[in-house]
């Protein structure tokens, strides 16, 4: 139901909701559904742009707009929200990196620097903070006890100099990783300010393990994996397989498909819907009884009453009686109302 | 002799809201709709079907917040003033609609249905529906499955292993308060697995979870039967795989039932339709025009000119897909009988606010399915994952993969340009709370009801929006 409720969200503004909860700013993102249509059509020009105005040495840029292109967002620097800053502080004084896993390629970290260890590390160097290249350590730790000098490889990735968090491609699934973060000096050292937890990215295909006690051919395999997405088993091969649970993974079989459900495109968007109702009031004693095509209606305490009718193309005719209540008198009024769309 | 089962399993939840300092609040609306549209009507299916001695297994899990509101008192006595308003408005439409029989007949329907509601609300569950359910498992017939304490996604606390045991922990023991027993299953919110979070489960005294498809065929070693039975994680930990095909065949707008032009449409309420001065006493207070739960129109096609809903139409159609879901069920029992020499099992979890809700004719789509399994094939039997385990204890052990049912599959629903930014301050608010509570063990009197406080805090925090 989740999504749904965001639907509705947008369309009113209850009662009792923190104004302040709204998110402002550029990167609201009003469903999923948006969400996706950005990632499509994501481009690696305002990245190149935020370089180029910066002054990055030419070549040093190229390189950048490689890697941004596997950035998912054209910048993963957000600035705080207005509220954020209201709420939430934008620091715990902690000198610490987390990493997140979102997916069997990419990595999410986030990280926090205290002003006294960026002197520190100003003294150690002799460098000034913001000339010194701030640097993600991507090591990959896979199947070893990581003492800092023993990653299987590592790769380096140099945020923009005001983030505090990052997506980083990894691009490797069933591989740990480690993220330290620090600072290069001048002279090249890498100067270690934290190291964070260590996360390994999930598999995107089956495992090559094979357990003898349960042991299985190739082939029936292949038909078991490709038979739960429907794929058909015609061409029982593991990389078509991969190609196929990766098309079904995009689609979406869950609480978030709800709120669209069953609600495909429709074939044009401009319409026009008229409808005519008929108000039937009056007033007697308020101690008669009165019926209105012969149904009984009840009466205000006044001796008024009225009736709403939605009134169809045709005519109606309308008797409205009423009986006093000593049954003695006896009053009939009949309208008769047509109506026809012309 | 059968040759598989089938699970059919129902997630039901909704995040928790309750604004007693509100006469009128909007979300708790959405709470009211559920109660009408998906739990009673579910209720009124059960019930059916055993009276009719129907025997039927169905998993359902009702999470910490749901089960909390359904119980509330102040939730319970504004459902019914929200009940009496719509059958008052029933009662409104059906003399309005006097000129108009085919909308008249459906202005019947919903008064009749609001009214049974209404009895099966007050009078025989005396406002506490949780009962309804509770005696179904006492039969039987349904398993109640426990899930995390505010659906948080779990995936992303793993760097917080005590705020994931204690999400676990709080769901299993809150499901031991409303239904009087330790629960067997549980629902990983979103089916957010990681590797680990099965020792948490199983420390709970779990005994089995739920994953999507690619966490168990992802899984390593290799699994022989792939999602068709269950596995046992390294921690002992049955887990069940979601079967992406009966998914398919009920979610997908596109591919799937929900989407018949003879069915309800969902987007179409009087609500929105009506002349506003008549519809105002039954919106929401400051005027906004919200969903009233009356709709008179089928989905009729891909065009904004809707025709008015036939239920006898919907009903021979729901007949159909109950039929046809059977058959594809026991086709694909079959095929894997033939290749896995054992009996499978199928585990089909939706929703549950699927039937009801958005798709106003699946509670009957339930009620078909199980009484054509039950009565008109041999091949296919309906079973809780509790009692498949029993019947079948030996599985092969293998460490299922990290994925979720969310869109492509892993964490990026909960970890993107718009959310990404919660998880620093999430962790800290978790250490912080770790921190106080080794400060205070010993805690008691207003101390240890402050503690608690900024527990349930914490957990509304995590409660992913």
């Amino acid at each position: 139901m989740k999504r749904v409720i965001k639907g509705r969200k947008r369309k009113v503004m209850p009662k009792g909701r923190s104004k302040k909860r709204i998110i402002k700013g550029p990167i609201k993102r009003k469903s999923k559904r948006i969400a996706k249509a950005r990632i499509k059509g994501i481009k690696a020009q305002p990245v190149v742009q935020e370089f180029a105005e910066k002054g990055v040495p030419a070549e040093a840029q190229k390189n950048k707009v490689e890697q941004a292109k596997y950035y998912p967002r054209p910048s993963t620097y957000m600035p705080p929200r207005e509220w954020e800053k209201e709420e939430l502080p934008s620091h715990y004084g902690d000198n610490k990196v987390v990493v997140l896993v979102r997916d069997p390629y990419w990595l999410y970290a986030y990280w926090e620097i205290t002003d006294e260890r960026k002197s520190n590390v100003e003294t150690e160097t002799q460098a000034s903070w913001s000339d010194l290249r701030k640097v993600l350590r991507v090591n990959d730790v896979t199947d070893i006890i990581f003492d800092g000098t023993n990653a299987n490889k590592s790769f380096d990735i140099d945020p923009t100099s005001d983030a505090n968090n990052w997506y980083i491609h990894v691009g490797e699934p069933n591989r740990s990783w480690c993220v330290d973060l620090g600072a290069v000096a001048p002279d090249g050292r890498f100067i270690l300010i934290a190291r964070s937890n260590v996360v390994t990215t999930p598999r995107d295909s089956a495992s090559d393990v094979i357990d003898e006690e349960w042991m299985s051919l190739e082939e029936e395999f292949a038909k078991l994996y490709g038979l739960f997405g429907g794929f058909g088993v015609s061409s029982p091969q593991m990389v078509e397989l991969r190609k196929k649970m990766k098309e079904r993974l995009q689609m979406e079989l869950a609480s978030g498909a709800v709120s669209s459900f069953a609600r495909p495109p429709l074939e044009r968007g401009f319409w026009l819907v008229v409808n005519t109702e008929l108000i039937v009031y009056g007033a007697t004693e308020p101690s008669a009884t009165v019926t209105v095509q012969g149904r009984s209606i009840k009466l205000n305490r006044d001796g008024t009453f009225s009736l709403r009718l939605a009134l169809p193309a045709g005519e109606q005719v309308i008797p409205v009686k009423a009986i006093s209540a000593d049954k003695a008198e006896e009053r009939t009024i009949t309208p008769v109302v047509r109506k026809y769309i012309k | 002799m059968e040759k598989g089962y089938l699970a059919i399993v129902l997630h039901s939840h909704l995040p928790y809201v309750r604004h007693p300092e509100y006469e009128d609040f909007l979300e708790e609306d959405w709470f009211y709709e559920a109660i009408t549209e998906t739990y009673i009507p579910l209720i009124s299916v059960f019930s059916g079907l055993v009276r009719d001695g129907v025997d039927f297994r169905i998993t359902m899990s009702i999470t910490p917040t749901l089960a909390s509101m359904l119980a509330d008192s102040l939730l319970q006595d504004r459902y019914i003033r929200h009940l009496d308003s719509l059958i008052d408005l029933s009662n409104r439409e059906v003399e309005r609609t006097r000129w108009q029989p085919e909308f008249n007949r459906l202005a019947l329907m919903y008064q009749a249905k609001f009214n049974e509601a209404r009895h099966i609300f007050v009078d025989r569950y005396h406002k506490n529906i949780l009962t309804a359910f509770k005696e179904f498992q006492d039969l039987g017939k349904l398993e109640i499955i426990a899930s995390a304490a505010t659906h948080g996604f779990l995936p992303l606390m793993e760097v917080c292993p005590k705020s994931a045991r204690a999400q676990i922990r709080v769901g299993v023991n809150n499901y031991e308060a409303h239904f009087g027993r330790r629960p067997r299953g549980f629902w990983l919110p979103e089916c957010g697995f990681y590797p680990g979070v099965d020792q948490h489960l199983k420390e709970a005294g779990l005994k089995y979870f739920f994953i999507d498809s690619h966490g168990i065929l992802h899984g390593s070693p290799r699994p022989k039967y792939g999602v068709y039975a269950p596995i046992y994680c390294k921690s002992g930990i049955a887990a069940f795989g979601r079967d992406w095909e009966s998914s398919k065949q009920v979610w997908s707008a596109v591919e799937g039932y929900p989407g018949d032009y003879n069915y309800r449409e969902f987007y179409r309420d009087v609500g929105f339709d009506l002349d506003y001065e008549y519809i105002k006493p039954y919106i929401h207070k400051d005027g906004i025009r919200i969903n009233t739960g009356i709709k008179y129109y089928r989905i009729t096609g891909r065009t904004s000119d809707k025709e008015p809903y036939n239920p006898d139409w919907a009903r021979e159609r729901t007949a159909e897909h109950a039929g046809n879901f059977m058959f594809n069920r026991e086709k694909q029992v079959e095929y894997l009988f033939d290749i896995l020499k054992r009996t499978s099992i199928t585990i089909a979890p939706y929703d549950a606010e699927l039937f009801g809700h958005w798709w106003y004719e699946g509670p009957m789509f339930l009620d078909y399915l199980f009484r054509k399994i039950y009565y008109d094939q041999k091949t296919l039997k309906v079973i809780t994952p509790s009692e498949y385990l029993e019947q079948n204890p030996r599985n092969q052990v293998i460490t299922p993969s990290l994925s979720s049912w969310g869109w492509k599959g892993y964490c990026e629903v909960w970890l993107e340009g718009s959310n990404d930014w919660i998880y620093r301050h999430l962790h800290k608010a978790s250490e912080r709370m770790t921190e106080l509570n080794n400060n205070f063990p010993n805690a008691d009197g207003l101390l240890k009801r402050a503690l608690n406080q900024a527990l349930r805090e914490l957990y509304k925090v995590k409660s992913h929006r």
